[in-house]
């Protein structure tokens, strides 16, 4: 990484967006500070963050729609939600939305900070794709793109979040062999998240809908009794 | 600005209030569809038992058979009556179980964005706090600390008022000068949001004084200077405040350059409505018509994109000289 971070904070709340945006600026970090969902879209096109800071409550949409448009426009860029609504339905839907993390207000800079490195850490992780990872890769009906954080199916192309590249590549680095769910949680997730295996089920569902060609019938993603998952192909293109 | 959901109050109906309840309606419906069938069942049996008497006697016109068929029809006539009345009672209790459900899903909407309106400040006075901890000493920290608590002290006191005029908690009215007290107190008001509030007062002379409790008008302003505030989406927002006699009212004209917005006036101002995209409660311009309506007077809501907000508030002119 070159420079400091980039950094775009999206908070509606001026009082806290201005401490925010000072005290990351002040930890060493570039900052772009917005308070509207237009006035983000216009940033990212400017200069695309490594991290987004996003409220959920904007005054012209939500975090959660902001969050998906960055991750079709940026895959690169790791999503932190900072919301006051910390009801677990809310949390849950943010992280399968892609949030690479998500923070309830009122919450400790530290933390915040904390949780701003792990992020990053894991995003530029992801960038430095393997030799054997480059280019496509055709994963059940998908052609995955590791690098653009992208899977095509069918002609239509779908953004990866963070998480979703890092749980199939870790399946695809290991095809024909199973991961368990530990070690899926130990590599997609950092030791400051408590997700649950119910968390890796999840994702994989999600995947499966991705890459297998009968929805019905996992052939691709199969579950393994007791264990966890096993990839059952992976061709490079 | 306050728009969309129902209006309600401060009932709340826990989850395992609105289990029994169901419960309770569910047993009704089949006691109900119980009787109701006995009663098809009864009135069956007498139909034949009549049958069989016309047949015994050998005569349709008898006495007896004419007696049969008098109480047969009485008994369908209380029948009918009777079911037409459980049903009515079924249809209301199933409207009050609705109705309930209603003001516990607003209830629910509303302690979610209490809680929203509360943790924002405190978000913002612990990074402030922080960061005079570790020695950033910039005046501007304290001035948002100052705003931050502001802004905690209106949202406790929205939320015990309206729990006081929910509960029929009682109003000090007594005769108000408005025009020297709009001057005073409105301005005080608008100081409180610093620089993001340009209010100008205008009231016509001979002014007479209102009926009122001058903490409720002093409430009144406040919500309306707040909902400018976080509305408008301006950096600095122009409030005007006009006061001018209306036949045995005072009308005051509250008005913004803000954004305005599309809901309809009648819609603004219902009880924890609040716009998908919009911060705040959905208890400051309810507490505002309600506060007016318990003086007496009237406040009417207008707004449209780009006209900004436009309130009228109707006080009872007082005929007593002010204390």
């Amino acid at each position: 990484m070159n420079g400091p971070a980039h950094l775009l904070v999206v908070e509606d709340e001026k009082n806290v967006g201005e401490t925010l945006a000072e005290r990351l600026q002040a930890a060493g970090y570039r900052v772009t500070l917005v308070a509207t969902a237009a006035r983000a879209r216009q940033a990212w096109r400017t200069a695309a963050p490594q991290l987004a800071l996003l409220d959920v409550g904007l005054p012209d949409g939500n975090g959660f729609d902001l969050a998906a448009e960055l991750r079709a426009a940026v895959p690169q860029t790791a999503v932190v939600f900072l919301t006051a609504h910390g009801n677990p339905e809310e949390r849950v839907r943010g992280l399968e939305l892609g949030a690479d993390d998500y923070l309830t207000k009122p919450f400790h800079f530290r933390e915040l900070l904390l949780r701003i490195q792990n992020c990053l850490k894991r995003a530029q992780d992801l960038a430095e794709v393997p030799q054997e990872m480059r280019g496509v890769a055709r994963i059940g009906r998908a052609r995955v793109d590791f690098e653009r954080f992208s899977a095509e199916v069918d002609g239509v192309s779908h953004a990866l979040t963070h998480k979703e590249c890092a749980v199939l590549r870790l399946l695809a680095s290991r095809a024909g062999k199973a991961v368990s769910r530990d070690e899926i949680l130990d590599k997609a997730w950092s030791a400051d998240e408590f997700p649950t295996s119910r968390t890796v089920d999840n994702f994989i569902v999600r995947l499966r809908k991705l890459v297998e060609p009968d929805a019905d019938e996992a052939r691709v993603i199969r579950s393994i009794r007791g264990v966890g998952y096993l990839l059952t192909e992976v061709t490079h293109e | 600005m306050n728009n969309k959901a129902g209006k309600g109050s401060l009932s709340v109906m826990p989850a395992r209030r609105a289990r029994l309840f169901a419960a309770l309606a569910a047993l009704w419906i089949l006691l109900v569809l119980v009787l109701g069938a006995g009663w098809v069942m009864l009135l069956i049996s007498q139909a034949h038992q009549i049958s069989e008497l016309q047949a015994l006697t050998g005569s349709a016109d008898s006495t007896v058979t004419a007696q049969w068929a008098s109480t047969h029809r009485r008994v369908v006539g209380e029948s009918a009556v009777f079911l037409l009345l459980l049903l009515a009672v079924s249809a209301l209790l199933a409207w009050l179980y609705w109705r309930e459900s209603l003001r516990a899903r607003a209830m629910q909407a509303f302690f979610a964005a209490v809680t929203h309106e509360l943790r924002t400040p405190l978000t913002s006075i612990r990074l402030q706090a922080e960061a005079i901890a570790e020695g950033d000493q910039r005046v501007e920290l304290a001035r948002r600390l100052l705003e931050d608590s502001n802004r905690l002290e209106s949202q406790i006191d929205k939320t015990l008022e309206l729990a006081r005029i929910e509960g029929g908690g009682p109003l000090a009215e007594q005769s108000v000068p408005l025009q020297d007290w709009l001057r005073r107190t409105a301005s005080a008001i608008a100081a409180t949001h610093g620089a993001r509030v340009d209010l100008q007062v205008e009231a016509a002379a001979g002014l007479p004084p209102v009926l009122a409790d001058a903490a409720a008008v002093q409430m009144i302003l406040r919500n309306l200077v707040e909902n400018s505030v976080r509305h408008a989406q301006l950096e600095r927002v122009q409030v005007g405040l006009h006061a001018q006699r209306r036949g045995e009212q005072v009308l005051l004209e509250y008005r913004d350059n803000g954004a305005g917005c599309a809901v309809r006036g009648p819609e603004l101002g219902r009880l924890f409505g609040r716009g998908a995209a919009s911060g705040g409660s959905g208890v400051g311009l309810y507490l505002v018509r309600a506060l007016m309506e318990r003086m007496g007077g009237r406040a009417e809501f207008h707004s449209s994109p780009g006209n900004g907000f436009r309130a009228e508030l109707s006080f009872v002119a007082s005929q007593e000289a002010p204390p």
